[in-house]
């Protein structure tokens, strides 16, 4: 190793290359204890979605072709999907997510294998059933649902938050 | 060299390897294969599955996973010092052992009765398999498949009871209807419960029963034996659309499926929380579950003086603000036990509480374990009319803990 120069530069030419890899393929980011408050206070007084799903989950499924629909209809949908499979699985969390590919929406998957301290932190009246979401509207008013939901009634929710006719 | 500088480069190779190796996938549009891998993968998990039972001469009989292998172990000492496990599966397959998943085990007269779910190819699909020992243990038959209908789709959440008679039961949730009427391109909502039953001993299985169509998918089945020899399973139901209540019925070929929760829970999802039985010597059906309806919510607890017909006015037990979880209940005559987890945002906390008439009365809850990581779900089980804690966690190991020794 007698060149660290070249190491050095080399090294920064393949730093270089990973941010646009990063963004082609959607950067997953770790949910730990905190990031749901960061998720909802970097949102104060805006109306956003948070929808928790699986991968071992089939209605999830369901609920993220909706999802993948309604970002592209609503353009202005302030969505969040957290992904509540161990960290481990990122790979196979990534490759489902490229499939219902929910454009600019924040991704994220859970990064502590003791999933019941991330729940507590979340709602403690949830008790990890899927798919999980919640709604939260410009007003503070917020609603939490377990299941599939009904299309027509997300998007009565995001025309009322976003002002739309 | 400055090492934190090759430290950092090495770290970079390897993202930029993870990403080509993402888009290669992508290019070559294989998701499903994919899927199936990655399925296979999570199949490989480590489990912290332990289940227990004692056999008639006190010995304590233990089941887990370890490599794609149920292994089988016993203690004389109440679990402190263990045998060498056994491995019940020669060849590696893929047993489920997480969340709703673990491998039974029953002994009686001798033999030990091995039941567990083996994931198949596809994601989310599995067969049941059964293996018995005659020779205390030393070996396992070559495990049978005791789903008479082999598609690669859901066969998954077994429960097993073995009778006085030496029949054994199992029942499980089966989406072989579901893939018919698929095939017709017919709606139908949700799985199937079936059930097969040996007479003789386990060598082989009768074909197998339907109990009842549109159960809930993923929560467990669960099963005891009533005073006449005949099993009762208990499983999540779906009423209606979507409405997700439990559901009972007793395997004599005469009993058609009753109801036995009214909490009325609309979800379309999965709840991954199947419910407990436990039939008392004297013929008293104890049942608890979990639902989380937004009216009625938690876990709960009720009994039948009238073989499951009908039941007691539901008791909610459990801090609903701790995250109350995993009911199990276990009788013993008029004795009742109840254990179930809770999360007070740091630890888990197993708690108990114990009936002396019935279920009709109950002590107060009591804390009688605790992790501060992961660990698998409470159960009880009994010796000399003795009950006990049995559960495992991933800081502690397994622990077996006697239930209500200050209040007997």
């Amino acid at each position: 190793m007698r060149r660290p120069g070249f190491l050095a530069g080399l090294c920064l030419t393949v730093l270089s290359l990973i941010p646009s890899a990063t963004l082609a393929a959607q950067e997953i980011r770790p949910f730990v204890r905190g990031s749901y408050q960061q998720i909802v206070s970097a949102r104060q007084g805006k109306p956003f979605v948070i929808n928790f799903w699986s991968l071992s989950c089939g209605y999830c499924k369901v609920e993220l072709s909706m999802f993948k629909e309604l970002v592209r209809k609503y353009p202005q949908l302030d969505l969040v999907v957290v992904s509540t499979d161990a960290y481990e699985e990122m790979e196979s969390v990534s490759g489902t997510l490229e499939i219902f590919s929910l454009g600019k929406s924040e991704t994220w998957l859970f990064a502590d294998s003791n999933t019941d301290r991330l729940r507590f932190e979340i709602d403690k009246r949830w008790y990890g059933e899927l798919p999980r979401t919640y709604f939260f509207g410009a007003d503070g008013k917020t609603g939490a649902f377990s299941g599939k939901l009904e299309q027509k009634d997300v998007e009565q929710w995001i025309k009322e938050q976003y002002g739309l006719r | 060299m400055n090492r934190t500088l090759l430290a950092l480069f090495f770290v970079a190779i390897g993202l930029v390897d993870t990403q080509a190796a993402v888009q290669h996938d992508h290019v070559d549009r294989a998701p499903q294969q994919g899927r199936e891998k990655k399925w296979q993968d999570s199949l490989a998990k480590p489990s912290l599955a332990v289940t227990a039972t004692f056999d008639e001469s006190g010995k304590l009989w233990l089941a887990s996973i370890r490599d794609h292998h149920v292994y089988v172990s016993y203690s004389d000492d109440h679990g402190v010092t263990r045998s060498a496990p056994v491995k019940v599966n020669a060849e590696s397959e893929n047993i489920l052992g997480d969340g709703e998943n673990r491998p039974k085990i029953i002994v009686r007269k001798g033999v030990i009765y091995v039941s567990y779910t083996q994931g198949l190819a596809k994601p989310m699909s599995g067969d049941i398999r059964f293996s018995r020992s005659t020779d205390g243990g030393k070996s396992f038959s070559a495990p049978i498949t005791v789903n008479d209908n082999r598609e690669i789709i859901s066969h998954r959440f077994d429960s097993m009871m073995v009778n006085d008679k030496g029949h054994v039961y199992i029942a499980w949730l089966d989406k072989r209807d579901l893939s018919a009427a698929q095939k017709k391109g017919e709606k139908f909502s949700g799985a199937s419960v079936y059930y097969a039953m040996s007479e003789n001993g386990g060598i082989s299985f009768r074909s197998n029963v339907k109990i009842a169509d549109h159960v809930c998918e993923c929560c467990r089945t669960a099963m005891a034996v009533d005073t006449d020899d005949y099993p009762v399973v208990v499983w999540r139901h779906i009423y209606d659309a979507n409405i997700r209540d439990h559901a009972l019925a007793k395997l004599d070929g005469r009993m058609a499926p009753v109801r036995l929760s009214q909490e009325n829970w609309n979800v379309a999802g999965c709840p991954h929380h199947g419910p407990s039985l436990s039939i008392a010597s004297d013929g008293i059906y104890h049942a608890a579950w979990f639902s989380n309806a937004p009216e009625r919510h938690g876990l709960f607890y009720a009994h039948s003086a009238d073989q499951g017909r009908t039941f007691s006015s539901p008791l909610n037990f459990g801090n609903f603000e701790a995250q109350p979880a995993r009911p199990y209940v276990f009788s013993l005559g008029d004795r009742v036990y109840l254990v179930w987890k809770e999360f007070d945002g740091e630890n888990t906390g197993i708690f108990g509480m114990h009936s002396g008439d019935g279920g009709k009365s109950w002590s107060v809850p009591e804390k009688l374990a605790s992790t501060s990581d992961v660990s698998d779900w409470p159960m009880l089980i009994s010796e000399n009319n003795l009950a006990y804690l049995s559960w495992n966690t991933k800081n502690e190991g397994y622990r077996l803990i006697e239930m209500g020794v200050k209040n007997k």
